[in-house]
This record gives C-alpha cells, structure tokens and sequence, in this order.
C-alpha cells in the first residue's frame, strides 16, 4: 500500500485525480478503524496532514457569496477541513457555539486531537457528531477537483445516504463554510455512556434572529444526519406571529413541546444495539424541547442586537 | 524479632510503575524471543454449529511470505486429555461461532491478516441454538458448580415456608452475557529449542498454562517454560489456558521459529471466554419485623456443547443471610457457545445482584429501611454449613457506610427526590466473597551482604502484587523493601496457583512469611542471626487451606451506598457518588487495594450501567463485539467514590490476616444501583444493563 503525501492543495487534488484507488486520511480516527478492521484495503492512503490550507481557519466577511443559507451580510467562518476538534473547541467557541458544544462530546482527548471535521462529513455516518450543528447553521461544504474546480455544497445536501456523500471520486473537501452565529445554538446528545460514545440520538439547533429564522439538525435517527424543515417553519412562523423575535418575551406554553414532536416526526430511526427507534423519537422530542427552551433563555438574556 | 514500622499496611507506590510508565516493562508481546519473530493470524467459523465441508487454502499458501497454514487436515496432532476448545484444529466439527478454523502464520502480521481473507471455508451448518431461557427442556443440573461447590442446597421446607409467610416477595433477575476485555489482548509468543517450549504469554499464573501444554505437546513439566511477568489485566479471562497459547506452540513447531500470536479485540469475544448470562428466580418469605423465614434461590444459566462451566450464582446466598428454610439450585443449557470462563467474581457477581435487589424490595413491601433488614437477618453462624464464621463485619460495614454516606433519615419513599430534571435516589446493598488460599512454594536466598532473592510463581496481572509482595517479604525477612528483590511471573519459579479467586496474597504471600520464618530461624540457630559469607537458601511451601476452613466458614465483606439520578424525560442515569466499607481483612498495600476497590466497585456500576454482550439469535454471534460498542463506564460515568475499610484482620485465615480484595468490590454492586435507581423512579428493573430505554419500557411508554 502507497503512502502519498501531498504538501500543497493543488498537489493534493493532483494526486486524488490520479489515484481513485486511494483513500483521503486526515485525523485517521475512521480510516485506521476501518482497515483494523479489515473494512477496506485501499490501494494508497492520501494523507492530509501536510497540507497547510486544510488545517487553517479563517473569518471571511458576509460579500463572499456563501451559499442561499450564509448569514445576510454576517461573517462565515471557513474552517479548513483538517482542523481538529481540540482547536474548535478552543478557538471557535463563540463564533460557531453549536459546533464547539458537538465537538466537546466527541470521543476522548486524544480522539478530539486527531479527529476533524472534514473527516466526520469524509465518513458522513448518521452518527457523526459535527453534522446536527452545521445542518443547523445553514453550513456550506466546499468540495475541490483539479479537474473542475470548486463546488459548493449546503450541508444538507450533502448527505446522500448511510455513510455516503456527494463527494465525486477525484473530489477533497476543502473547507466548510459555517456562517457565525448571530443567536444562540444548543447542541444535545444522548448515549449509553456519558463519554466515548456513539450518539443513540444527537440534535442542534440554532436560532437566526437576523433572518426570523430557526435551524435544526438531526442526528443518529435517519440513515443520514437531516433537518427538521417543518419543525423550523413551525417555530419561525410562530416566534413571528407572536412578535417573539422583537419582544424576546416568553415562549408560549407547549411551543417548545410542540417544536419537540415536531423534530421527532421527521426522524426515520431504527432499532439497534444502541436503542431502539421509539427511544430515539422519544429523545428527540426531548432534546429538542430542552434545547430550544435554552436557546431561547439565551436569547432573552442576550443583549446583543440581532444584525 | 527486630522491631521496624511495619510496611504491611502502607500506601507504597508501585515498584513496577516507573517501568510501566517508560515502557520498559516487557509485556507478552514485547518480549524479545532472540530471533525473528514470525506472526500468526486465524481464520474463525462464521457458523455456531456443523462441518467444515470445503477449506482451501492455496490461496493463502501462495502468498509471498506465508510460512505456513494450518488447518485440521495438516495440524499437528495434540495429545489426548485435552479438555473444552484446547484441542485446537483437531477436527472438522465446529461447536461455536468463532472457533479457529485455520491459522496463517507468516513473516508480518499485515501478511498473516492479509492471507486469512484468502481462505475460503465452507460448511454445513445447522441452526444456532444460543438463546437461555427458564422454559427450555433441555436445562439439566450439572453434577458440581465451579469451585467444587454443590449444585443445590435445600433445608428445610421452602415451599411450605414461603405458603406460610406473612411477607413475601418472587422476582426474577436477568443479567446478560458479558465479556471481561481487559486492556492488554490475550497475547502467547513461542519458541522451540529442540523439545523445549519457552511461551512469553498473557496469563494470570505461568502454572496454570505448563499443565495443558505438557498435555498437549507430550512433553515433561520440565521441558515448558511460561513466561509473564507483566499482564495488562485479565479478570479471569487469562486464568486458564485458551487456543491462543496452544495455537502458538503448534505454529512455532511447524515453522521452526518463534511464532507470536496476538488476538484482536473482536476475537476476545469468543476465544477467551465469557460470563453466562443467568435468570434467577427469588423467593424470599418474612415475618412482619422482616425476620427472613425462606429463602429460594434458583438460577438457569448458560454452558457451551463441548465444556461444562457451571457458574456457582448462588452461593452467596448460602451465606448472607440466616433463615431457617432455604434453598439455592443451578440449572444449565448447553448452547452453541464459546466456552464460559471465571470472570471477576464468578457466582457471587451476578447472583448478589439478584440477592440484593430482592432483599432490597422485600425492605420496600415490608416498609422497612433496607440497611435494618440486612442487620435484622445477620446470621450467628454460617446459616449453611453451620460453623462459626472466622471474622464476620457485616453489620460494622453497613453501619459505618451509612455514617460516611449521611444515609440517617433518609426518606424511604420512591421517586419523590428531584433536583432540576434529575430524580434522585438511594440505595444499599451488602458484598461478599469467599476468603480461600492454595498451595505454593517459595524460595528466599540471601547473599553474604543481607539482600534477599524472593522467588515465587506469583503473578501480577495490575493488581499490585509486584508491590505487595515485597512489602510482606521484607516484613517477615525483617529488612526493608530496597534489600528485597522479588521474581514472579515464570514457571520455573518454585510453584504457585494463579492469581484468581482473591487468593493471589492469601497464598503467595503466605508461603513467602512460612519461607521467611524458616530462613530467619535457619539464620538464627546456626549462623548467629548473620547471613553466612556464601549466602543461604530456603525452600518452603504453604499446603492449602487453612486449618481453620474446615471449622470455619471465612469471608470477606462489604456494603456499597450509591446515590443514583435519572433524568425524568431522557432516561438517562448518573452515579454521583458512592460509599462501600469494606471488611477484607489486613490490607496490605493501602494505596494498590483501594485502586482494587475502586476498579471492582467501577465494574458494578459499568455491568448495572452498560455491560451486555448482545446476541444475535438469528446468526448466533455477539453483536456488539467491540469497546466502540460493548460499553464499559468511562472516567465521565463514574462519580466521586469514597472507599474504606475496618481496622481487622482474620488470623485463622492466614498469618498476614488478609481476606483478598480482587473481587469483593464488584459483588453487590450492581444492585445498590439497581436499588438506588428504584429509590428515584419507583421502577424496578430487574434485567441489566439499565440503560436508558428501559425507564420508557417501564413506564409503559415505549
Ligand atoms: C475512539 C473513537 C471515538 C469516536 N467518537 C466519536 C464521536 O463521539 N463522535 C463522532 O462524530 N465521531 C467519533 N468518532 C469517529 C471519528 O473520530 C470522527 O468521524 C472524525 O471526525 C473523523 O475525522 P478524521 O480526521 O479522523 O477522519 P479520517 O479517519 O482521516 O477520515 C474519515 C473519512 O473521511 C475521508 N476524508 C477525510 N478528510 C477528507 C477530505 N479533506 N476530503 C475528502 N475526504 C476526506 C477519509 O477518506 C475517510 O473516508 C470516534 C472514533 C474513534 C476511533
């Protein structure tokens, strides 16, 4: 098996186009998994780690035509797929909330050090932890080919099936492009145990007060990670009708209720070692209640203006 | 006697660990054979029951690098008397899902694993039957549990007593398969010098294993060599010998070279054994001051088709508890499965967790506070086998447990505690292990300058042993730890019985004090008290038993208190903090024993939590047959643990008056927050793990 290592971006795509047989590694957290456990015996390992641009993040401002979802004139963050858990959690906790709170659950220290996020969209299991917070603030994935250059594609398009994407085989992910958060975001997540464990069932949401909007991500209770988009409408419409976004008064009594149910109707889960489908509607509605209740204490605690 | 502080007792560091945390502490698998080492991977049965009907293994033959397959047609033959799944590749029937069908040995292992998917086996398979269950006809009484206790023990008139009894309560437990994976994999690395065997293995007594390679390889006890100086945790799944070790020494004779066998994480699941799941009915009948009049006790349990392991669930509860009427009974079905092993406290793990979950809802029917009712039905006598118990503290535990856990007023009312979205309970339950020892030799020279050589077949598999061993040498020699230098983990040290049974200091360390008396005698009475110039050797042995155990009944003791919390919408479970007090006897090393405790006691709550081993009783394998998904409790699942012991010992056990601390920690734990969880939610889960769906089952709404 060949080790390529790539030390610029174009040389990586150059050796994706080349090489189909070869398999992206970053962190390695799925990818030596997957050939410990004999998953897969690619041909090559095309390793990230020498990339420079993968492993930066920067802040680019609302004009750079993120994407139908991207904040209206806000800031997007562009968080290079090979950087790590360990440093969003340290430098992105404000910015990307949602994100840094999913990634603070993910596996152990040394798994936060080693693990990204471009690896967590790469293996795109419905369990991945980073997918609930980024479908919930609207995030772009960039995908790159030497061949055809750039695509943009919005998070929830992204996932196409159990562990798949919408990566074409000469295709690295880039970059994700996470619009900063202009409301609060909450990130919940049930396991079996309270550390090293794959989500029973994961939910994010996010408010956008800027646009009057809500987002949501589902994870662990579809065959891909999903949004709840009636759920959104549903308490977007009603935090409008009721003048909530301005008032910043109480929620109603039974929204966050009804918002739950709503989350758990557009789940599809399974039953499975780790729980069983009406376990995972039940936690959903649950963890959407919760988190939309704290979302929205937040909000009204919050004295920034909305831009 | 000269008189020095006492090390007994002390909180020492572990001599081994600056070792173990450099690396420099030779593992099985690290071990330098003084050759190359070829390496060995297996191909397993997909099926639980048949005949291999078609193996071919050209494929991996052809493979550059490949030194050899072996498979049943070209397998050395191993010598009969071999018991259970030893018998490796010695035929085309297969038993259980995972046997060892073929083995690759090869230059890497990336080659051996490479070469095994080039195997294609085929077979004719028959349904798996794997599923226990109380109604099946087939269940029979084994002729003896393990350990040579008795299948059943009835007194009295239990039916009659329990028709009779104002109080009662019937319930039946349900504990899973589990799986021990300790850290380290089973690991065995052979070498052949003509007809000598030197293995460096993962084992938890180098003795344990020399017998069924002599067996096997028809060799003389002299001609095997098993090495293991360092163990990365074993839990009794490294006690007794597995196909790994006979895998090895099969390979390296076939290829004329070191041969090293490491198994992968998945094979732990069904190579080195596991704990039977049980259902265990319990029938328990009192009168209304909660004076125990019966108590029935019967566990159906699970072994394989071609070993009886026959798990002695019960035998706790021939001695917690007085009651003139009593009975305990095992049944078995033998299931296409791997053979079961001894697994951390095997009997008294799963049947305490059933004992003290039912005396914990008899206290709720009868309204009583459950650390009374344990104290209202304390036995004079060993209720059984009627003998005066060596040293008994049960009641001193609970009661000092309830002090430091501030367990006075508590409310027995369930779920009426929260704390936020947090239901908040109690619970208690008693633990218990039998205090034993056995046979070993030991040998102590000393040198013309006063160091001392302390050799003993001993095994250290994380316990501490390195480190408490010599405390109690240096003691008995008089001297100091530095003066001391310890040997352990090789059969060619004079003999000793593996570390198991909480019996590991009871009987080496014993043996080590006889040895070290007849030294200092020797030293004594013929070289004026003075090592002689040319130094002096001592050879001793510890027989068995105590002398006391058979007018005894000796055990160790403890109780755990565990405040639970369930989240009222999710499910989910939390153990802040818990208390157990134990009565192990002396404790000799303060610091290696309470890492015991905590590691037994973290085990409870990791089998009431989230250890199971699911199977697929379609397919007949374990489903979740790794650490991402067979969970074990995290740092994050276990909260603040405050361990203690009394201030005793128990001189008819032995000279050091130590009880053992190995296993105690995990018996009853399970059920004090089995207990604790009902004291917040008012449901009682009586099937383990309890995970976070079975709060919804209980309430009916899922
Ligand atoms: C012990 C343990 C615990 C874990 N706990 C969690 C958890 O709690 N939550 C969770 O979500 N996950 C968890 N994981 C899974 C894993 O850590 C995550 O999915 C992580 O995000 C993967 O990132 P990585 O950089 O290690 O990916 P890698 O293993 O390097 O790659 C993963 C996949 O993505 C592809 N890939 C990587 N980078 C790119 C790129 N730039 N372009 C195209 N394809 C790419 C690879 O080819 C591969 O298919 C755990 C894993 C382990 C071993």
């Amino acid at each position: 098996m060949d080790f390529l290592q790539p030390t610029s971006w174009a040389d990586a795509l150059a050796v994706r186009a080349e090489r189909s047989d070869a398999v992206p590694i970053a962190g390695g957290t799925d990818v030596m998994v997957d050939l410990n456990f004999d998953r897969r015996r690619p041909g090559a390992l095309l390793d990230l780690g020498r990339v420079p641009e993968l492993r930066e993040w920067t802040v680019e401002d609302g004009t750079g035509g993120v994407g139908a979802t991207g904040g209206v004139g806000g800031s997007t963050v562009r968080l290079g797929a090979g950087v790590p858990y360990s440093r969003i959690i340290d430098d992105l906790g404000a910015r990307l909330p949602g994100l840094a709170m999913a990634a603070r659950t993910v596996g152990s220290p040394q798994i936060r050090i080693r693990g990204t996020v471009g690896g967590n969209l790469g293996s795109a299991s419905p369990a991945g932890d980073a997918h609930p917070p980024l479908l919930a603030a609207g995030a772009v994935v960039e995908v790159e080919s030497a061949a055809r250059g750039v695509r943009r594609i919005p998070a929830a398009e992204f996932f196409t099936g159990v562990k798949r994407n919408a990566l074409e085989p000469d295709e690295l992910i880039a970059a994700v492009l996470v619009p900063e958060a202009v409301g609060p975001q909450q990130f919940c997540k049930v396991g079996t145990r309270n550390a090293m464990v794959i989500a029973v069932s994961a939910f994010a949401c996010a408010l956008h007060p800027d646009r009057r909007a809500v987002g949501t991500g589902i994870g662990s209770a579809a065959p891909t990670p999903r949004r709840a988009p009636e759920a959104e409408e549903f308490l977007a419409g009603e935090l409008e009708s009721a003048g909530l976004w301005e008032s910043r008064g109480d929620l109603p009594d039974g929204l966050a209720r009804a918002f739950g149910e709503r989350v758990a109707a557009a789940a599809s889960p399974i039953d499975d070692v780790r729980g069983s489908a009406a376990y995972r509607r039940h936690s959903l509605a649950v963890m959407a209640r919760r988190s939309v209740t704290w979302a929205w204490a937040e909000y009204q605690q919050d004295l920034r203006k909305a831009a | 006697m000269t008189t020095m502080d006492r090390l007994v007792g002390a909180g020492v560091d572990r001599i081994d660990g600056p070792a173990k945390v450099r690396g420099t502490a030779p593992y099985a698998y690290e071990q330098d054979p003084g050759e190359p080492i070829a390496h060995l991977a297996v191909v397993q049965s997909t099926v639980n029951r048949g005949r291999i009907s078609r193996l071919d293994p050209s494929r991996a033959e052809a493979l550059p690098g490949v030194l050899a397959v072996l498979t049943p047609a070209n397998a050395p033959r191993l010598g009969k008397g071999l018991a259970s799944d030893l018998p490796v590749l010695q035929s085309l029937d297969v038993h259980y899902q995972g046997q060892v069908v073929a083995a690759v040995v090869a230059e890497t292992s990336e080659i051996a694993k490479a070469a095994v998917g080039a195997i294609a086996v085929g077979y004719d398979a028959e349904p798996p039957d794997v599923a226990l269950s109380p109604d099946r006809e087939d269940l029979y009484a084994p002729e003896k549990l393990m350990a040579g206790f008795a299948t059943d023990s009835i007194i009295g008139d239990v039916d009659g007593a329990l028709a009779a009894a104002v109080v009662s309560i019937d319930a039946t437990y349900e504990t899973p398969t589990q799986h021990h994976n300790p850290i380290e994999m089973h690991t065995s690395m052979a070498r052949w010098d003509g007809d000598s065997l030197t293995l460096w293995d993962a084992d938890q007594g180098p003795h344990n294993i020399v017998n069924d390679l002599v067996t096997g390889f028809g060799l003389d006890a002299g001609q095997v060599r098993v090495i293991s100086p360092y163990v990365g945790g074993a839990f009794g799944s490294k006690a007794f010998t597995h196909p790994n070790q006979m895998l090895a020494a099969m390979a390296a004779r076939v290829v004329g070279r070191t041969v090293v066998y490491e198994l992968t994480r998945q094979q732990m699941f069904s190579l080195v054994g596991h704990r039977t799941p049980t259902i265990q009915r319990l029938r328990l009948g009192a009168d209304p001051e909660g004076r125990l009049t019966a108590i029935s006790h019967e566990v159906v349990e699970h072994t394989a088709r071609i070993a009886e392991f026959a798990e002695q669930t019960a035998t706790p509860t021939r001695v917690l508890y007085a009651a003139p009427h009593r009975r305990t009974t095992h049944r078995l079905a033998r299931l296409d499965v791997p053979p079961p092993t001894i697994m951390r406290a095997p009997g008294e793990t799963p049947g305490m967790f059933a004992l003290e979950s039912a005396m914990d809802e008899l206290a709720v029917v009868l309204g009583l506070d459950p650390v009374e009712l344990r104290i209202r039905n304390e036995p004079e006598r060993d209720p059984e086998r009627d003998l005066p118990w060596s040293t008994r503290n049960l009641v001193e535990c609970l009661r000092t447990g309830a002090e430091r856990f501030g367990w006075a007023g508590r409310d027995l009312r369930p779920g009426v505690r929260t704390e936020g979205r947090w239901l908040v309970g109690t619970g208690v339950a008693s633990a218990t292990y039998p205090t034993r020892r056995r046979k070993a030799q030991c040998r102590i020279s000393v040198d013309g300058a006063g160091r001392y050589v302390v050799e003993i077949d001993g095994s250290d598999i994380g316990t501490g042993a390195w480190t408490a061993l010599t405390q109690i040498a240096a003691d008995a020699l008089g001297t100091d730890m530095a003066s001391v230098e310890l040997r352990i983990g090789d059969s060619r040290l004079p003999f000793a019985g593996g570390a198991g049974g909480s019996t590991g200091l009871a009987s080496w360390g014993t043996a080590i004090v006889f040895t070290a008396r007849d030294l200092r005698k020797q030293l004594d009475e013929q070289h004026g008290g003075q090592p002689p110039a040319g130094g002096l050797s001592v050879d001793g042995e510890l027989p068995g038993e105590s002398p006391h155990a058979k007018t005894h009944s000796m055990h160790a003791y403890g109780a755990h208190f565990v405040e639970v919390r369930v989240d009222r919408d999710s499910g989910e479970v939390r153990v802040p903090r818990a208390t157990s007090v134990y009565d192990a006897g002396t404790i000799v090393n303060a610091k290696t024993a309470r890492s015991q405790l905590l590691g037994g006691f973290s085990m409870g709550v990791s089998m009431a939590l989230h250890e199971g081993s699911v199977t697929d009783e379609r397919y007949g394998h374990y489903v979740n047959h790794d650490l991402a998904e067979y969970h074990v409790a995290t740092n994050a699942d276990i909260g603040e643990i405050d361990i203690s012991w009394l201030d005793v010992d128990d001189q008819l056990a032995n000279p050091i008056g130590l009880k053992g601390i190995g296993e105690i920690g995990i018996t009853g734990a399970a059920a004090a927050v089995a207990n604790a969880y009902w004291h917040a939610t008012r449901l009682r889960i009586r099937d383990l793990p309890i995970t976070p769906d079975k709060y919804f089952r209980e309430l009916g709404e899922s």
